[in-house]
């Protein structure tokens, strides 16, 4: 019988992979939510519905089939990526979708009166966006952006089924080579909660 | 009247409550005869509201005792619903349920606690809301009504539980000033009835009217308490003249 | 080999089929995650202990993934004895994880309720239990109705997590018409696009219900 700190020692295994689909799920992420989030504040028309018809295909899919669309799909169509590529895309665009309303309402809340202030001072549209709006949305938005952080690493535990080590992956592995799922599978939910 | 017993009908004695590290109500002593009207004034912040919410059971407090026609009310409140039950309380800020008719606001307590039938406790309801002059209303939703009306709804859903004291935490404050008086009549014509009554107003002319005794609270105390005539004619206390003077001008 | 549209296309029906089964699974989900959240934070508020230990039991599944769950009962109930289908596994799996975010949604929902709501209730002698079902409780489902809408749509979009302890849903069934005929990207293409539409629809229906709840609510 594995000890439990054998245990931990085995999951934590899996951290490495687990931390660098959250850093690369970031890289899809972060561009994915400030881009379109600013899309949709500033277009009107057929090009707002584009960019919330994208939007609304990343936050509406379920993550874990889009994984597997990507992984089996993409490559009939000559697209070959990495499982951890696939899957921080996935993840990451899915929460990028999320964060992208979180920066669109920031933009929307600000007061009519700071923008019009801006051009008033003479201020080019992309100047107010860049130097007034976005810096108070940004700030404004600092809680929301943690929590989907969160969403994120604990998203990232999907790829343990397009088989990379991560951490739930390792505990599985474990649980099937030693017989003690109780305190194997425990300790997997104890090492999210502690990441 | 249905009262007989001597005792009176709240006796509070050396009464203290603290807010953490904040002392709001420092030996407070108050006796309030069966059937005699009490108006309780005073400054912001000087422990009225926390005074009467202690006789309703909605605060605790510390040390001291509150005496409900010989009853004692715990300490912690929950603990005695049989006493707290002698009283009724009206909020400043109406505090109806809004999501429940005005009939149903009333009828909620005597279903639920007194265990009364549908009929039976729209009666009670119907006579209160007749007595509060709004039986048209009943069947409308709180956000339907005036705030006098609000208010006037609110008394008839306290009333419903026969209470043996009204407590009125600042009724009129929160109300525009055409609807004021709707609400004092209410207030005036249950004091005729008999009724026993502490209420925390600023409405000096209810006071002198209906009032058989002013208190001034300051700074958690009771400063002054007289007949209405002396209170206004010769206030004995400095802080209570400032008082007076600020409301009259 | 390349994307062919009418094996595709013959894949629908199979997995169409499952549609019934994705969907019953979602609704008891939804209703045991809220039965569980509403009585943890009915729990929480019964006093100060309950309140420090329901907190960290609510942060704590809120800090987990769904398959970390999901692994949890699969593997853990049997090792006490506790046999059950994978399908009631899946669907307690996904209730204890979203009870930690309804019990979330209850929690401001009820913040959100005016405090002298709680006290009329009390003054006029109401007990606990009856302060919350009949004063509380009506005008939390206000607050409550539009985040409560978006987490029933997320334990839709979870269920095919289910299909990794081998359940019987729309990804599950692509799986194995994939491992029949080692064709992956048909079913897997079908049954993405399928999902999608499903989640298009019923959110689009959780946004209609919403919508008619609070109209019949504004007063
Ligand atoms: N729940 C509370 N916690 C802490 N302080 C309070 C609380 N309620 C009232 N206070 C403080 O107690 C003092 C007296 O309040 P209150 O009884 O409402 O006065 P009044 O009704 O005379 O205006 C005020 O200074 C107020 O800030
Ligand atoms: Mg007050």
């Amino acid at each position: 019988m594995m000890s439990i700190f054998q245990i931990w020692l085995g999951i934590l295994q899996g951290l490495h992979v687990t931390a660098l689909v959250t850093l690369y799920g970031l890289l899809f992420a972060v561009p994915f939510a400030l881009l379109f989030g600013i899309a949709q504040h500033l277009t009107t028309g057929l090009a707002r519905f584009a960019v919330t018809a994208v939007i609304e295909f990343w936050r509406s899919s379920s993550v874990i089939i889009l994984l597997f669309v990507f992984y089996y799909a993409l490559p009939v169509f000559g697209i070959e990526l990495s499982a951890m590529t696939v899957g921080a895309m996935v993840i990451g665009l899915n929460i990028g979708g999320y964060a992208s309303q979180s920066v669109r309402a920031g933009l929307q809340a600000l007061d009519k009166g700071q923008s019009e202030a801006g051009s008033a001072l003479g201020l080019t549209r992309a100047q107010v966006l860049f130097m007034i709006e976005l810096p108070q949305a940004l700030t404004a938005m600092a809680p929301t952006f943690i929590n989907q952080l969160i969403q994120l690493v604990k998203g990232t535990a999907i790829v343990s089924l397009v088989t990379l080590t991560d951490m739930t992956f390792r505990a599985k592995e474990l649980a099937q080579i030693e017989y003690d799922p109780v305190a194997i599978y425990t300790s997997l939910l104890l090492a999210y909660f502690v990441v | 009247m249905q009262e007989h017993s001597l005792a009176p009908a709240i006796d509070i004695a050396a009464l203290n409550k603290w807010y953490g590290t904040f002392h709001v109500l420092k030996n407070v002593d108050l006796v309030v005869g069966t059937g005699s009207r009490i108006v309780i004034c005073g400054p912001s912040g000087s422990g009225k509201s926390s005074l009467i919410r202690c006789v309703n059971g909605l605060e605790k407090y510390e040390s001291g005792t509150i005496r409900l026609a010989d009853t004692p009310l715990e300490m912690d409140a929950a603990k005695s619903s049989a006493a707290r039950r002698q009283t009724g309380m009206v909020f400043q800020s109406f505090n109806l349920f809004p999501h429940l008719t005005v009939l149903a606001n009333c009828t909620l307590s005597l279903r639920r606690v007194q265990k009364k039938s549908r009929g039976a406790a729209s009666e009670i309801a119907m006579h209160f809301l007749e007595k509060v002059k709004i039986p048209e209303q009943a069947n409308k939703y709180p956000a339907e009504l005036s705030g006098g009306q609000q208010q006037r709804v609110a008394i008839a859903r306290a009333l419903c539980l026969n209470p043996r004291i009204m407590l009125f935490d600042e009724p009129t404050s929160a109300l525009d000033p055409e609807m004021v008086k709707e609400v004092l009549d209410v207030m005036t014509s249950l004091a005729r009835d008999g009724m026993t009554m502490v209420c925390v107003t600023h409405e000096m002319h209810f006071a002198r009217e209906v009032a058989d005794r002013i208190v001034f609270m300051d700074q958690g105390s009771i400063v002054e308490q007289s007949d209405p005539a002396s209170f206004f004619a010769a206030p004995t206390h400095a802080r209570t003249r400032a008082f007076l003077s600020n409301l009259l001008h | 080999m390349g994307f062919e549209i009418g094996f595709a296309i013959a894949t629908i029906p199979t997995i169409l089929s499952v549609v019934g089964t994705t969907l019953i699974i979602t609704a008891l989900s939804c209703a045991g995650a809220a039965g569980l959240g509403f009585a943890f934070e009915m729990i929480r508020r019964s006093g100060w202990t309950a309140d420090y230990v329901m907190r960290f039991v609510i942060d704590f599944i809120r800090a987990t993934p769904v398959l970390g769950w999901l692994y949890f009962m699969y593997f853990v109930l049997p090792f006490y004895g506790v046999r059950l289908p994978t399908t009631a596994v899946g669907i307690l799996g996904l209730s204890v994880y979203y009870s930690g975010y309804l019990a979330e949604v209850f929690r401001a929902g009820i913040d959100a309720v005016a405090k002298g709501q709680q006290e009329a209730a009390r003054a006029l002698g109401l007990g606990r239990v009856d302060a919350v079902v009949f004063v509380i409780a009506p005008q939390m489902l206000r607050n409550i109705a539009a985040p409560m809408g978006n987490y029933f749509v997320s334990i839709l979009k979870a269920t095919p997590y289910l299909a990794a302890i081998a359940v019987p849903e729309m990804l599950g069934s692509a799986f194995d018409i994939a491992s029949d005929t080692y064709r992956y990207a048909e079913p897997l293409t079908v049954a993405g696009v399928m999902f999608l539409l499903l989640a298009l629809a019923v959110t689009g229906g959780v946004k209609q219900l919403e919508r008619k709840l609070l109209k019949a609510d504004r007063r």
